[in-house]
Formats: C-alpha cells, sequence, structure tokens
C-alpha cells in the first residue's frame, strides 16, 4: 500500500482525533518532535531532528507523584499518570533503535518503570526510512539500517510523490485500519543510501574491555566542558535525577535528564565522589555506550545518530575514539 | 568448604518508584550524629519483607530520598540507622517518633546466609559501616547453630562515634561462642580499649582463616587498606565478602549512577566477593 504525500495532512488530522501525534517540525528554532498542527510546519525531509524524540516516553521533567499531608495530619502519596495515545511520525531508525535500547532499561531486569510502560504501551511508532544522511550520521555503522526500522509498528519508504506503508507489528496492522481512507495500492521507487561517515566497530568492545586504565581517558578528557551536551541530545542517555518541589503542605516529586558528566552525578553525601574529574566521567560515559551497555543488554548503547558529534562544541567525537580503539594494540 | 555464593540481579518488584507512608515507632541515638530509626507501616506491620543486607529508600517527603541499608529487622519492623551527612539525613534526624516517612524497597541483593553456613565468620567494620553488618551479624545470632566461631572487629574514630554500643558491650559478648573486638583510633580519657587502626588491629588480633569468611564494610580507605588485611592473614578474595555504596536515585538500575563496569550496585549489589570485584572495572 502507498500513502500519497497530499493525504498526509488529512491523514495526521484524523489520527490527531484519537492521538497526540508528534511529528519533526521547527519550535522556537529547534528542531524536533512536536505536536502536529499542520502538514505545513512538518519537516518530514530533514534528515534528523537536533533534539531525539525520547521525551516522549521519558520526558525531560516528569511528575511521579504528589505528597503532602491531608486535614486529619496523615501523609498521602497520590501517584500521577499524564500518559496518553500517543504517535510519533516520521522516527528514523537511529531514534527507533534508541526506543529499543530504553525498553532494555525501563522495562527489565526485576523492576518494570511504571511511568515509562504507562508512555511505552500507548505510543505507535511510524517510521520513515532515511533517504538523504548527513555527513555526522553512521547508524548502518552500528548494525542499523537507514531505510528499516525492524521494531517500529508500521515503516514508511519514501518515493517521489507517495510513501509505502508496511505494518510490522500487530499494532501497526491495528493501526492501520483507520488509515485505509487515505491509503491505495501501489509501489515506489527508493533511492539505495548508505551513511558516508563510516566505522568499524569489529573488536572494539573487546579492546575497551581492557582499556579502563588506559591512558586515552585522560587525553580525550583534556578538552572535554563537561557541558552535558552529548546527553541531553542522546536519544539513548536515560540517566535520571529525582528531586521535589514543595508548595506549603503539599509537593511534587518528579524526576528529571540527569547527566553522567556533571560532577554531581555521582558526589555522595560525606563529599566521596567515586567519578572526581572529567576523566573518570567521560570514561564511564563512552565505556556505557560501548561496553557497559553490551555487557548488560547485549547491544550497544550508540546508535549512530551523530547528534553528540554535531553538537559537542570541542568535538569530542566518538567516531574518531572507534577509529582510535581500532587502531589500539591493547 | 563450600564456595560462597552471591546472588545477583535477584530483586524484583512493582510499582518500583512509589514510596509508602510508614510511621517512626522507634529512634536509638547511637551517637552524636547517628540515629536508629524503627519504621513500621501505620497498620503495624513490616513495610517490606527483606534479607540480610538488602536496601530501602527511605524518604523524608519534603527534602529527599536516600538508600540506606535495612540494619536490623523484626516480626513487624525494619530499622534503618542512618548517619546525619546531607540534606536528607539532617531533616531525618530532626524528626521523632510518631513522624511519617516514605520507604520503599527492598532493594538489592543479600548476603550469602547459605552459602556461609557452617563457616566461622569474621566481621570487619569501621564507623558507620557496622549498620550493614549488623544485619547479618544479627542473622548469624538468630541462627545460632548454622555458623561457627563469630568474630567481630570493629573501628571507629573515637568512643563517641562507636555505634550500636548496647549491642557491641552488653548483647553481643554474652552470645555463645561469639567475641568483639573494638578499637578506637584516637585515644581518650574513658576508653580503656584498643587504640589501634583497624588494619593492624586485625593482624594484632591473628584471626584464624581456617573454615572462615569475612564480611567487611567501611569507608574508602579502611575498605582498601582491611582488604589488604584480611589478605595478610590468609583470606582467599572469594572469601571476603563486602557490601558497596553509592550514590543512588531509583533504586532499581534504571537511573544509571551507581554502576561499576555493566553492575549497577542497587541492583546487582550491593553485596560482592572481592574475587567478583576484581573482575569488574571500579570507579568506587
Amino acid at each position: 500500500m502507498i500513502l500519497k504525500k497530499e493525504n498526509v495532512q488529512n491523514l495526521l488530522d484524523e489520527l490527531s482525533k484519537s492521538a497526540l501525534v508528534f511529528v519533526p517540525k521547527e519550535v522556537d528554532g529547534v528542531l524536533k518532535f512536536a505536536p502536529f498542527k499542520s502538514a505545513d510546519e512538518m519537516t518530514l525531509d530533514i534528515i534528523n531532528t537536533t533534539l531525539p524524540p525520547k521525551d516522549l516516553l521519558f520526558p525531560q521533567t516528569q511528575k511521579m507523584y504528589r505528597y503532602g499531608i491531608d486535614a486529619d495530619g496523615k501523609m498521602y502519596v497520590d501517584p500521577s499518570d499524564d500518559s496518553a495515545e500517543q504517535v510519533v511520525f516520521g522516527i528514523r531508525t537511529c531514534d527507533m533503535q534508541s526506543i529499543v535500547c530504553m525498553d532494555d532499561v525501563f522495562l527489565t531486569k526485576g523492576f518494570v518503570d511504571e511511568f515509562y510502560q504507562a508512555k511505552r504501551d500507548k505510543l505507535l511508532t511510524v517510521a520513515i526510512g532515511c533517504n538523504k544522511v548527513a555527513e555526522t550520521c553512521f547508524c548502518d555503522s552500528m548494525g542499523l539500517d537507514p531505510q528499516n526500522s525492524p521494531t517500529a509498528d508500521i515503516q514508511l519508504l519514501e518515493g517521489d510523490d507517495a510513501y509505502s506503508v508496511v505494518a510490522q507489528t500487530e499494532k501497526g496492522e491495528k493501526a492501520l485500519e483507520s488509515w485505509k481512507p487515505f491509503l491505495s495500492e501501489g509501489s515506489v521507487e527508493v533511492p539505495k543510501i548508505e551513511c558516508a561517515l563510516k566505522v568499524d566497530m569489529t573488536g572494539v568492545k573487546d579492546k575497551l574491555d581492557r582499556m579502563f586504565d588506559h591512558p586515552i581517558w585522560e587525553e580525550l578528557s583534556a578538552k572535554c566542558l563537561a557541558c552535558g551536551t552529548c546527553t541531553y541530545v542522546c536519544p539513548t542517555c536515560h540517566c535520571f535525577d529525582i528531586s521535589q518541589e514543595n508548595k506549603m503542605k503539599d509537593g511534587v516529586r518528579f524526576r528529571c535528564w540527569d547527566s553522567c558528566m556533571f560532577s554531581e552525578y555521582t558526589q555522595m553525601a560525606g563529599d566521596h565522589n567515586p567519578r572526581p574529574t572529567k576523566k573518570e566521567r567521560l570514561r564511564n560515559r563512552f565505556m556505557h555506550k560501548l561496553c557497559f551497555f553490551e555487557d548488560r543488554y547485549g547491544k550497544t548503547l550508540c546508535v549512530g545518530c551523530g547528534r553528540c558529534v554535531e553538537k559537542c562544541p570541542v568535538s569530542v567525537d566518538i567516531t574518531c575514539l572507534i577509529d582510535q580503539i581500532g587502531e589500539f594494540d591493547v | 568448604m563450600s564456595k560462597i555464593e552471591i546472588s545477583h540481579g535477584c530483586a524484583f518488584g512493582e510499582k518500583p518508584l512509589i514510596p509508602q507512608i510508614c510511621n517512626i515507632i522507634g529512634i536509638v541515638e547511637e551517637t552524636s550524629d547517628v540515629k536508629t530509626f524503627r519504621i513500621q507501616t501505620p497498620e503495624g506491620k513490616k513495610p517490606f519483607e527483606c534479607r540480610p543486607g538488602q536496601l530501602g529508600m527511605l524518604s523524608a517527603m519534603f527534602t529527599g530520598e536516600s538508600m540506606f541499608c535495612v540494619a536490623d529487622q523484626g516480626d513487624d519492623y525494619i530499622e534503618f540507622t542512618v548517619k546525619r551527612v546531607g540534606m536528607v539525613t539532617e531533616e531525618l534526624h530532626s524528626l521523632s517518633v510518631g513522624a511519617q516517612v516514605g520507604v520503599r524497597g527492598p532493594y538489592g541483593n543479600w548476603f550469602p546466609t547459605e552459602s556461609c553456613k557452617g563457616r566461622n565468620m569474621v566481621f570487619v567494620a569501621g564507623g558507620i559501616g557496622l549498620a550493614p553488618v549488623r544485619a547479618f551479624l544479627s542473622y548469624t545470632l538468630k541462627h545460632r547453630e548454622d555458623y561457627g566461631t563469630i568474630t567481630l572487629v570493629y573501628s571507629a574514630s573515637n568512643k563517641d562515634d562507636l555505634v550500636f554500643k548496647k549491642e557491641l558491650f552488653e548483647v553481643w559478648p554474652n552470645e555463645p561462642d561469639t567475641h568483639v573486638n573494638v578499637s578506637v583510633y584516637h585515644a581518650c580519657d574513658g576508653w580503656e580499649g584498643e587504640v589501634c587502626y583497624t588494619a593492624p588491629f586485625l593482624e594484632k588480633l591473628g584471626i584464624s582463616t581456617e573454615n572462615a569468611a569475612a564480611v567487611l564494610c567501611g569507608g574508602p580507605s579502611l575498605y582498601r587498606t582491611c582488604s589488604e588485611g584480611l589478605r595478610k592473614l590468609g583470606f582467599a578474595d572469594e572469601d571476603i565478602i563486602t557490601t558497596l555504596e553509592m550514590r543512588m536515585k531509583c533504586g532499581v538500575g534504571k537511573c544509571g549512577r551507581c554502576n561499576i563496569g555493566g553492575k549497577f550496585i542497587c541492583l546487582d549489589g550491593p553485596v560482592f566477593t572481592l574475587a567478583e570485584l576484581a573482575g569488574l572495572p571500579s570507579d568506587v
């Protein structure tokens, strides 16, 4: 089946009746996934958004519960659930893979994160294959295919004036029922693409296992500003802090994105800090991406989106690091 | 002597991030900056079932949450021993019996109570590090027939910083085949016992490693010197058990900060043998 580009507006209007539809668009000068209003504002043709769509599942700040003292002086805890049906339309392979990684973190290993699950259960993912790549894109080096997101509910491939439409999950098939009026028979021609930026991941994890005390961490961290930009634009970074705000007799406990690049991240009461300098923090970030996550979940925590490569103000570049590791004889 | 087997990644639960409101039903002032809080649900029940060594997130609701080892437990309560070092602990210390706090847990793994059966137990702790050790020590005393000789080696900076004084000087020394050795780092009036750092104290005591397991908990320098001290006595890394601490927020292996390599202290730990830790890249 195909979805003609002229029908996208009508389809998204229809989907908006029962869900919040997020599309790539520019808001206050920043490209990100934001609620759909009209097809004119969409930037489906951009290569990648500046900010990843992770906040649809893992908001930058998320209320967990209210607490307070009632009229009888008893303390209460009132859990929040702000989850609603959501559709992400136009997610790319890299960001789709980041959701797979976040699913591992939040939904496995003994504890299911109730706040993430509520949102995840209500999210429909509609991927669009990339026909263009940015010079910082390297997802195919990370084992991904820029034109195929196998875990997306619905996969679109872009032709000249239409998208091909394939449901890949039960949820996707069910969703396609409401798409029917906007679909037609046909096929599209999709150009074959590959990323220009290449890295070779062969043996990188094994080498990193032996590189905890390697001098590269000292060298690489020398220029790091510890600004945390890499962690905020990263689609897979999922660390969070828990804090609260009080008003008189009640308050809200919330979680919010945190960054492993900040010294306070591991600073303990009593002043001991197991990662006291940028060296330990940067090492932990890269080792987590390329080594520790694989130990734990069997996959790499870098999806090759290139955002950190593009946005780091001092060019701490994960692809250069991977190249360097490849050359080391360790 | 069977190998010490520690379970990892064995904690599980539902709605892990939401605390239940409980009451403080007892407070023991251990030192000028350490208090033990006895916690119970408003219905008079134990907040959760847990094994020695497991963790709980204790919350001064209007200030924040902090993770503590459950220091002891009874049929209808759990206890946390809290040193006043930061904002949350400062607030907790200001509370009185009857005050309401948030509690969630249990988190993490537990001491290898099963595979240590039949062994002589050597507990080594410094300062507030006795709190997690106490959970295991207390368990061995409750199941006295399952364990051999029990030896505690405990130190604190000075006399006033010794926690659990009642247990140290009145209760535990009177338990069968139980030897309590206490030292302080700085002499003062009224202290007639040992004045000695923990590691040399260990050596001086010449503790036998025969059929023994050691349990170690203390600050970074005590951890370093005493793990070396225990090795000097002849303990193998496989027979030295420790419990680690790092800053924690979620307690369930998701918020990211308490990792050592691919393991999270809150979920896979806090209890490890030194042999297991030797295989992990460690920032701790």
